[in-house]
């Protein structure tokens, strides 16, 4: 299979669209068919839609994946859970909800007003969370699929929507932050693995050549500030958090505490 | 060579994705051993297929090829670099051809000579017209890819598009096809094909009456965008396994400052390539999560295993078969010596034992819970109240260690006691980097 067919091509690809041709080729479909052998089908689809698009595949050749082995996987706790059809449909048709949910101490939080926006899955976690606008608290959410324990479509009108739209969207700007992280000079031998590290973030590098060093700032979530860190902790002594405070003090912190789990409490 | 012409895209996608706005022309052409022309013409024809590919781009007059590429994460459902695999050069009159042909065959089944009518009647002016050959030729192309199929009955044969999936899906089905597509490519391996079916459905989804003007809400967190472009790669290589073949190639190691030699046709301008040129029995294509990675591991002539970064491959051609028989000893030697690499790793096993904390009363365990998730094939041996044991067998320290490390002050290793002071060095370089806050 070759992923450079000339039926992938670019012109041909904006013509069809002029056109409104759906084209599907055999290796689309032998990815299909491969995929549908993956559990997650069984539950992303009603019976009769997998019969059926089984059946559409039938001729075609699975992708074959003997060679192919996975290494430092997290387990895949699930690809699909049966709450994503309710709640995708919910936030494309732009409802509100009543949550319920378990909290991480064990207790349940009863209706709560929600207004969903995304659904997120984590390749780390392996599972899927709801981002949510928690209407009564006005803070921004992300629940797990699994803690839900129900869900009801709530009564609004479209101004109601948009305004918590707006609201959300205020928030999650307010909420995004950033990181600056130096390569150690020493190990810019190993630059290609620490941009690959932090190649799941959004990111932009500068080089300076005088002194050639690289210098790499993330964007992320506010949430998102122990993964960045994990992940610093990861590189070790490759990198350097440069700011923020905050994450520097927390670094000493770590490498502190950590000294201190080896008995090395002194400088 | 459209090989090579790929080779270079590739490379250069990913340094531009990796290094997101480093370098200026000069030195990335330099870091891509090609010459700044090289590196503007590059540039340009990539623009050009990501123009045609995402429509709604802005005229990116003076913004930097590297800003448009830059991954965003709210919007990162469209993956960017899927338009490499959009990039193979078609002529015009080709192209031309091949799409009227699908627009005539989407409502009919049609014979060769009404497409050549067709095609005849409605090809630009100034393009050639085809004959009967070359409609014959392209008829043979499209049902050899799947895209069309010929209908059962007599002669003259009819030809349609072969695109059930979405004639005979209701609108609630085809979401539910599209929501799967969606997941599947972005969290499972191999993702490219998933993509382009993903693109397809999107926007026949958006030609629908019934369609919805929200984009899909799915985001995929922590994941490795640019693991697409190795994919490149990865049915050539899976296709060798399966067949037993050798495969050769230039290799440049991602260590070296240069990582592309352009194969010069002017001997004017030949000079060394500093890349090996290597040959080998390739026997596990290797999807490393911790870095999204690809490995290639494999049995050298020579008789050891030799392992390659998928990104350092250039000019892979396929080479010779060997017997069944020594294609499974080499691969039963090669898993066995895999079996406790954490990665790729084949060197002395060691059992590490790393006492790990909880964070504490009435904190969620999230340290177990993440051993438990990412702890591989190793196993929590015993447990205190406040602490518990983890042992795991595995092939050489080095590549475990970061993952350890990555929990800061929640563990300490117990043993090898050569892990255990490696980690309190590091701890006490790291520390000093901090202590001047």
């Amino acid at each position: 299979m070759n992923p450079f067919e000339k039926i992938f091509n670019y012109q041909i690809l904006s013509r069809l669209e002029d056109s409104g041709t759906f084209m599907i080729t055999t290796h689309e479909r032998g990815w299909l068919k491969t995929m549908l052998e993956h559990p997650a089908a069984s539950e992303a689809f009603l019976p009769e839609t997998l019969g059926r698009l089984q059946l559409m595949v039938e001729q075609d050749q699975t992708i074959d994946r003997d060679g192919l082995l996975h290494k430092a996987a997290s387990k895949e706790s699930h690809v699909y859970h049966p709450y994503i059809r309710p709640l995708r449909k919910a936030i494309s048709g732009k409802q509100l909800l009543q949550l319920s949910f378990s909290m991480k101490d064990g207790r349940i939080s009863l209706k709560q007003d929600c207004f969903p926006y995304k659904l997120e899955y984590s390749m780390v976690k392996r599972e899927w969370y709801l981002l949510w606008y928690h209407i009564r608290n006005r803070m921004l959410m992300s629940t797990k699929l699994q803690k839900i324990t129900e869900m009801e479509p709530q009564a609004h009108t479209a101004e109601d929507y948009e305004s918590l739209a707006s609201k959300a969207a205020t928030l999650l700007k307010k909420r995004s932050s950033s990181a600056t992280i130096r390569v150690v000079p020493a190990y810019n031998g190993e630059l290609s693995r620490i941009l690959y590290a932090f190649s799941c973030f959004e990111k932009e590098v500068s080089f300076d050549e005088e002194s050639g060093e690289y210098t790499i700032r993330l964007f992320f979530s506010g949430g998102d500030i122990e993964y960045v860190l994990s992940k610093t902790r990861f590189l070790g002594k490759r990198v350097r958090v440069m700011e923020s405070g905050h994450m520097r003090r927390r670094m000493l912190e770590s490498a502190t505490k950590a000294l201190g789990r080896y008995g090395q409490e002194s400088i | 060579m459209a090989r090579e012409s790929f080779d270079k895209e590739i490379q250069f996608l990913r340094m531009l994705a990796l290094t997101s706005g480093a370098y200026n022309r000069q030195q990335y052409a330099e870091r891509l051993g090609i010459s700044v022309h090289t590196f503007d013409k590059t540039i340009k024809r990539l623009k050009e297929v990501v123009s045609a590919v995402h429509q709604q781009l802005p005229e990116d007059k003076g913004k930097e090829f590297a800003q448009t590429m830059r991954y965003s994460y709210m919007d990162s459902s469209d993956p960017m670099l899927l338009f490499l695999f959009r990039a193979k050069s078609l002529k015009e009159s080709e192209s031309q051809r091949l799409s009227l042909l699908l627009a005539a065959m989407q409502d009919k089944a049609l014979t060769a000579m009404e497409l050549l009518d067709l095609c005849c009647g409605s090809m630009p002016a100034d393009l050639s017209l085809p004959d009967e050959k070359t409609i014959r030729g392209d008829l043979k192309y499209l049902e050899q890819v799947g895209v069309i199929k010929k209908e059962t009955g007599a002669r003259p044969f009819r030809y349609q598009i072969h695109n059930e999936m979405v004639r005979e899906l209701s609108h609630e089905e085809l979401l539910d096809l599209y929501d799967f597509v969606d997941m599947m490519a972005s969290t499972q391996v191999p993702s490219v094909q998933g993509y382009l079916l993903r693109d397809g459905l999107k926007k026949h989804m958006a030609r629908q009456p019934e369609a919805d003007s929200a984009a899909a809400p799915f985001l995929y967190k922590y994941n490795y965008y640019s693991r697409i472009l190795d994919e490149a790669h990865l049915f050539t290589l899976l296709g060798s396994i399966r067949q037993r073949r050798m495969v050769s190639f230039l290799y440049f190691s991602p260590k070296k400052d240069t990582s592309y030699a352009s194969k010069n046709t002017n001997p004017l301008f030949e000079r060394d390539t500093e890349g090996m040129q290597e040959t080998m029995l390739p026997i596990k294509v290797i999807y490393d999560h911790q870095y999204g990675r690809w490995y290639l591991l494999g049995h050298h002539p020579g008789g050891a295993i030799r392992k390659y970064r998928i990104e350092g491959l250039t000019q892979i051609t396929l080479g010779n078969e060997v017997a069944a028989e020594l294609f499974e000893a080499r691969k039963l030697e090669l898993e066995q010596r895999i079996q406790h690499s954490w990665l790729i790793d084949t060197g002395k096993p060691v059992k590490v034992r790393v006492r790990f904390f909880h964070p504490g009363l009435g904190i969620p365990d999230f340290v177990r819970e993440r051993v438990l998730l990412q702890g591989q094939w190793g196993e929590i041996v015993e447990e205190e109240e406040n602490s518990f044991v983890y042992e795991i067998e595995v092939n050489g320290t080095i590549e475990i260690k970061p993952w350890i490390r990555s929990f800061g002050s929640s563990c300490a290793v117990l043993a090898p006691e050569k892990l255990r002071q490696e980690m309190i060095a590091e701890w006490k370089e790291i520390r000093a980097y901090y202590e001047s806050i």
